[in-house]
């Protein structure tokens, strides 16, 4: 079936089974391959991009649910002269390990901090369940209070 | 040891480099004579205090860097980067001797075709202690070439050429290493190169990013599973959840009608869909009808009761004055706890996948693996070639923690592309990683300690029940049964360290039905969690502080024990640990040496709704010369959360015979919301670097454990905590 959207700003066109993850749908039809698979099971979070603006685990999200809609992977979070906050904090506090779960805690946080501007430990700590095996979790937070006060600077 | 000393006086440490390896390669030389206990037990002490060796197969430089046309090395990196940061402190003592600039480095895996690939794998936290020397001996050989090449070109002599910043000057002539490497045509290798004293070091002892980090956070980095080729097929095979189960009988027709399949295949024990993409393939794997022939219906009380102490094989590792003795007497004075520790999955977010292409009668291989060249012996007697047939492409490692080693899928990819005539990406599920992986094994430990008319300890004994990590999975002539015990790996850790007369340690080989295997730390988790929980339940028993009894325990001893006492002096000033706990909070803690890096912890937690809440962290680790800080920090931290995860959450148990926990919902991990407060210091009371991706998870389930019996007044004596029944 062909499904229509964007990813990243720009018009997709795919012809694939219409229950096929939007995971593998970026990542094996478009070559977009930052969206990570983790568990299948939206468990992990590892495969977290963003669906008309919202957080989704697109291991367990149908292609045929992002018609029409506008997805943004890990890819598309920075625009081509400006480093999104998140990743710009990312850096900052070196945050990475392996690396593997990190887009999608990146893509989490980045709606955090469009959320909640301001976001204190506990706020970061009940809103993402991401899972990270190399414990990179204390950077994590420190990133996304970061990437927070990046946001707002750039916003007076 | 003396390895820094020594480093000048020869070319290149390839002569002890041989001489050390040897203890691994020549053993099937040294096996005829481990028959008896005392050779064992030396064995074992001996391989506990070496620095583990590095198999690199060759010293020429030009198979580790190569100077490209912008003027920017490519360093073919002989140890892995899998999180822990390897590749920025091999790069950081690369520079140092090529005299450029850190950024001006590109560093890519050295693949098994370019021949320096580390026969021994990356793991036992011994990359940057291993290569410290050779790294920047080659590294220096090549800058000497480079001046000397600069100096034949120019007619001068060597003596007053320069090598600064990616060029090499003779009074007011320059060039570029690029423009060297241009015009030279014959090389000549120097005999002796000088490395440069540390004082003179730039960036080693500096906090420097890590290599990795933009790729990584810009989602540029590739792993296993982001590899493309034409004409790619996407495999997944089905795999049996019951331990040593197989298939009784199979249908897979209605798995092969499926869309997008291209075929199922069938051949011996490999069963796999092939398709056109992975949902198609990973869905008609569910299709398959399959019953299974199950040899034992295993449950977890039967796991559990084939690791005691007292079963199987024993072997002594440590027999120091007449402990044994001692501790067998009746008259009441004599201290004895029991410990267990679960098995435990290793939970990488990268399942071990693989992408394999066959054409004629080569073989690539794409995999995120710790041990390339034992993988490339795998496939290539799995597919009847030579070695020199295949060729192992090692990615980024999305996490590796010893699960990254030889149990993986590379010769069914392999397979799987011979039959199909194109490249296959065999990628395994999250069940399939859960269920068909191997596990860091169940411990069982008893501990006892003979104390005197003051409460001192006298003699003391530690048993582990322990499977074998390792011996099993390398194969090869140092069988389990020549070495009774696995105390290599299972048993690292197991000896006691504390300036105590009378000493013993005995290893006891179980047998189980699950393959175990090497788990962050190995042996250092489950010992330390056992030896140190035992001395706060000492402390506890005899009324004393558990950190200046530790001190005492120490006084008077080795070099060890000595550097184990500055790391806990430190500890205690750096945690507070003499002001008196909040109401509520209960506080704890522990000391491992792993492999000569000393790590200790002092922990603060609370019971909040009935649950352990780990407050506040302070970890002081001695891992000899830190060559970059910034990286230590973050293995400190990261081995916290690992610590924390182990500590009160994971366990992998077994019903019905299989490994219940299926994917991450019923393997629960620590996550954002379980951290602690941290602090991490770093001392460096020795002129080595030592390792740094394991240590700092040993103290930490101990010192929680300990927290918890400060607040409560009971002991956890088995992982993972549960209040209830502990």
């Amino acid at each position: 079936m062909k499904i229509d959207f964007t990813v990243n700003k720009k018009p997709v066109s795919v012809d694939v089974d219409p229950n096929m993850p939007l995971l593998w749908v970026v990542r094996d039809e478009l070559f977009l391959k930052a969206t990570k698979y983790g568990c299948g099971k939206a468990l992990c979070g590892a495969c977290s991009l963003h669906v008309d603006g919202e957080v989704y685990r697109s291991c367990s999200m149908p292609v045929s649910y992002a018609a029409g809609k506008e997805v943004t992977t890990l890819e598309g979070l920075s625009t081509e002269t400006q480093i999104h906050p998140i990743q710009q904090a990312w850096i900052e506090e070196e945050v990475p390990q392996c690396g593997y779960c990190q887009p999608g805690f990146m893509m989490a946080a980045a709606k955090l901090i469009q959320e909640i501007p301001n976001p204190t430990d506990e706020d970061i700590k009940s809103s993402i369940s991401n899972i990270c095996r190399c414990g990179t979790h204390p950077r994590i937070i420190k990133a996304i209070k970061r990437a927070a006060a990046i946001q707002q600077a750039s916003k007076i | 040891m003396s390895t820094k000393e020594n480093s000048n006086k020869k070319p290149f440490s390839r002569r002890k480099f041989l001489r050390r390896s040897a203890f691994v390669v020549g053993g099937s030389i040294v096996a005829g004579y481990l028959g008896c206990t005392p050779t064992r037990r030396y064995l074992a002490q001996t391989m506990e205090n070496l620095d583990f060796p590095s198999l690199v197969s060759s010293m020429k430089p030009d198979f580790w860097f190569q100077v490209m046309t912008d003027n920017t090395i490519l360093f073919n990196s002989p140890k892995v980067e899998m999180g822990q940061g390897v590749i920025t402190g091999l790069t950081m003592l690369a520079a140092e001797e090529l005299e450029i600039p850190l950024d001006r480095i590109r560093v890519e895996h050295a693949n098994t075709g370019s021949g320096i690939v580390d026969a021994m794998g990356t793991g036992g936290s011994n990359s940057t202690l291993s290569l410290y020397v050779p790294v920047r001996e080659v590294a220096a050989t090549m800058r000497e070439m480079l001046k000397t090449a600069a100096a034949d070109h120019w007619g001068v002599s060597i003596d007053n050429v320069h090598a600064e910043n990616g060029e090499v000057s003779y009074g007011d002539k320059k060039m570029t290493y690029a423009e060297i490497t241009a015009v030279t045509k014959k090389w000549k290798t120097p005999k002796k190169p000088k490395l440069k004293p540390e004082s003179a070091f730039k960036y080693v002892g500096k906090e420097v990013k890590r290599i990795d980090l933009k790729e990584k956070v810009m989602g540029t980095a590739l792993f296993t599973i982001d590899h493309e080729r034409n004409g790619l097929l996407h495999a997944v095979s089905l795999e049996c959840p019951y331990l040593n189960g197989s298939i009784k009988s199979i249908d897979v027709s209605e798995a092969a009608k499926m869309q997008d399949v291209v075929k199922v295949v069938q051949e011996d024990d490999l069963v796999a869909v092939v398709a056109i993409n992975r949902y198609a393939a990973e869905m008609a794997v569910g299709k398959i009808k399959v019953e299974w022939i199950i040899p034992k219906a295993w449950q977890q009380q039967e796991i559990i009761d084939l690791v005691t102490v007292g079963k199987g094989k024993r072997v002594n590792v440590q027999h120091i004055g007449n402990a044994h003795s001692m501790v067998s007497k009746t008259d009441g004075k004599v201290f004895e706890q029991s410990y267990r520790t679960p098995i435990a999955a290793h939970a990488q977010m990268e399942t071990y996948g693989s992408l394999a292409q066959v054409e004629k009668d080569e073989i690539s291989v794409v995999i995120g693996s710790q041990a390339a060249g034992m993988i490339q012996g795998q496939v290539a007697t799995a597919m009847g070639v030579s070695k020199s047939k295949v060729d192992v492409h090692i990615p980024f490692i999305g996490g590796g923690f010893g699960r990254k080693m030889l149990h993986n899928n590379a010769a069914k990819a392999a397979r799987l592309s011979k039959i199909m005539g194109a490249p296959v990406k065999l990628i395994p599920t999250r069940e399939q990683e859960f269920q068909n992986s191997v596990y860091r094994p169940n411990t069982h430990h008893v501990l006892k300690a003979l104390l005197n008319e003051q409460g001192e300890v006298e003699a003391i004994t530690h048993d582990q029940a322990t499977p074998d990590m390792v011996f099993k999975e390398l194969g090869g002539n140092v069988g389990l049964s020549l070495l009774g015990a696995d105390w290599l790996s299972a048993g690292h850790g197991a000896s006691i360290l504390y300036n105590i007369k009378n000493r013993s340690t005995s290893i006891w080989n179980s047998v189980v039905p699950y393959p175990a295997s090497i788990w962050r730390s190995v042996g250092i988790f489950p010992n330390t969690f056992a030896i140190e929980s035992f001395m706060n339940d000492l402390a506890h028993h005899t009324q004393q502080d558990p950190l200046e009894m530790r001190l005492k325990l120490l006084k008077g001893g080795d070099e060890l024990n000595q550097r184990m006492s500055k790391v806990l002096e430190k500890l205690k000033t750096q945690s507070a640990w003499t002001t008196k706990p909040k109401p509520g909070v209960g506080r704890g803690l522990a000391i491992c040496n792993d492999r000569k890096t000393i790590a200790a912890a002092a922990i603060e937690v609370a019971i909040v709704e009935g649950q352990i809440k780990v407050l506040k962290v302070t970890e002081v680790v001695d891992c000899g010369k830190a060559i970059n800080p910034a990286g230590i920090r973050q293995q400190v931290e990261g081995a916290i959360m690992m610590g924390i995860s182990s500590c009160l959450y994971e366990e992998i148990t077994i019903k019905d015979g299989k490994i219940s926990a299926s994917n991450y919902h019923e393997y629960p991990l620590a996550t954002l919301n379980d951290v602690p407060e941290i602090e991490v210091v770093i001392l460096e009371n020795a002129p080595e670097p030592f390792g740094i991706g394991e240590p700092p998870l040993g103290p930490v389930a101990p010192a929680i454990a300990g927290a918890v019996l400060n607040l409560t007044g009971k002991s956890p004596r088995s992982l993972p905590i549960r209040l209830a029944a502990g």
